[in-house]
């Protein structure tokens, strides 16, 4: 018996722990040798990993709920904000045949499904230019028919805002005088390619200017 | 005392022999794996064509094209089944070939165009648009896009980037290879030969094997159960199903390779009994 177990123990020895120990040894090198000449490309392939599996899916997250509230401020602890591609709010011309779902950010997810908040600019009751862009053929067609005066509704979940139109002018797509981001008073300015309803891309953009007539103002942003 | 001393020296040598062994036949299958597949232009176009890469990659262009579509007076139903999947495939494989050939990559969208300009034409007559409805201009910038667009997809990112290196590496390996496997062969014949007895000799080999077989199984198992493909995040569907594709590929050869080796060293482990016994005898 005693014979049998040290046989076993022999050939366990021999024939599963040395190649289990030389495959430590093989790592400890390779480890070692291969180590510094690969470490920059760790850094590098971190780069292409990301902490749960990416999703592709062309879904995309709504907070707009639909809000009352008709106070002169909001603070802006109970606001939550949006981030790119969430649909946050709505905007309409009445009798203009201008109706969209209103997104942050003016990437293809945003364009395909409503309009977009470009986002180098601002939400509606910051105080500052709200640039939003949308498709002539989809959600911004109705911009042709727009007139001076006219009313753009938006709502969102933290209050619903109302800017009169003064005035709408064409510019080609690189303009630098069609907007201010840097400007100090609320102004809305909506745009879309132009001519309207023509088949091809144009280098022309169809812009419309608002003012802010009523609406809560965000307050304790910085604090 | 000094037949011990001889036995533990012949037995540390042959062991640091079966070691570098296992090493050269990890390298060598490493190496002949990677020359096989990453460094071969078919198993790019084989892993493309078994994934799902083409399908999405259609349906991106699709939507992309959908997109300027929006901004040019088209309708959706325009690029309905208007992406040529055989054109695509077309394409992406003359990149791939001048990829491996070291051509300059450059994605020829004339076809594309070419299809691109007949189907607006149909779209002007269906539609009974006439010539004041559009300008040329406006067309010809549309199409100027949406080839863009075409080529930007069909384009394999980082592939300029890594070309250079890759031709150098696959003539690299081939020597690689080559010192690998003729150090394997010398250290086998070396314990075959210097060995009196040949079960010895066979258990010597069994360590080499089976060392790199573990080894060569140890890493597959850490990729695939850390979960790390699953994490990978590349710009797009489809160039994300390509590269998990040829990683998951690659991954999967090295395990076979492993599993291979291993059943190799099980055979040896028998024939080294087999051999005991007749030498007991």
């Amino acid at each position: 018996m005693k014979k049998s177990s040290k046989k076993i123990d022999k050939t366990v020895r021999r024939f599963v722990i040395v190649p289990i120990v030389m495959c430590v040894a093989m790592c400890l090198l390779t480890v070692a040798v291969f180590y510094p000449t690969i470490a920059y490309l760790v850094p590098v392939g971190n780069m292409f990993l990301s902490d749960k599996q990416v999703d592709y899916s062309k879904a995309y997250d709504n907070i707009f709920v639909p809000t009352d509230n008709d106070s002169d401020t909001v603070d802006a602890s109970e606001i939550d904000f949006p981030s790119i591609n969430k649909q946050f709010g709505e905007i309409k011309i009445e009798g203009r045949d201008v109706y969209s779902k209103l997104f942050f950010g003016d990437g293809s997810v945003p364009l395909r499904n409503g309009v977009g908040v470009y986002a180098g600019s601002f939400i509606p009751g910051y105080g500052k230019t709200i640039l939003i862009a949308g498709h002539n053929n989809t959600y911004f067609n109705g911009l042709k028919n727009v007139k001076k005066g006219d009313v753009v509704e938006i709502n969102t979940s933290y209050g619903n805002y109302k800017y009169k139109i003064t005035k709408t002018k064409i510019y080609n797509a690189n303009s630098k005088e069609s907007y201010d981001l840097k400007a100090d008073k609320e102004n809305l300015i909506l745009y879309t390619c132009y001519p309207f309803d023509q088949l091809g891309l144009t280098e022309k953009r169809f812009f419309v200017y608002a003012k802010k007539i009523s609406g809560p103002q965000i307050v304790g942003l910085y604090e | 005392m000094k037949i011990f001393k001889n036995e533990t020296f012949l037995s540390v040598l042959y062991l640091i022999l079966a070691f570098v062994m296992g090493i050269c036949i990890f390298a060598f299958s490493i190496f002949t794996t990677l020359r096989l597949t990453v460094f071969t232009p078919g198993f790019l176009s084989e892993t493309l064509n078994q994934s799902e890469y083409y399908t999405d990659l259609c349906d991106e262009i699709t939507d992309s094209l959908m997109d300027i579509g929006d901004a040019s007076g088209l309708d959706k139903s325009f690029f309905d089944n208007f992406v040529d999947e055989v054109l695509v495939r077309e394409d992406v494989q003359s990149y791939i070939d001048a990829f491996y050939s070291g051509n300059s990559l450059k994605v020829d969208s004339s076809n594309f165009e070419k299809a691109l300009k007949a189907a607006l034409e149909k779209y002007e007559e269906d539609n009974g648009l006439d010539k004041k409805d559009f300008s040329e201009e406006n067309i010809n910038y549309f199409v100027e896009e949406a080839s863009k667009i075409y080529v930007q997809n069909v384009e394999l990112n980082y592939f300029p980037y890594i070309q250079e290196k890759a031709i150098k590496y696959t003539s690299k390996l081939n020597i690689y290879i080559a010192v690998t496997g003729v150090v394997m062969l010398i250290s086998l014949l070396l314990i075959i030969f210097t060995n009196k007895w040949k079960h010895i000799a066979v258990r010597y080999i069994y360590y080499g094997t089976a060392s790199s077989g573990l080894f060569m199984l140890l890493i597959p198992i850490v990729v695939f159960l850390s979960g790390v493909i699953d994490r990978i995040t590349i710009l797009t569907r489809s160039l994300n199903d390509m590269y998990t594709a040829c990683i998951n590929s690659v991954f999967t050869v090295i395990l076979t390779v492993a599993i291979l080796l291993i059943v190799v060293s099980a055979l040896l482990w028998i024939l080294h009994n087999v051999l005991r016994k007749r030498a007991l005898n």
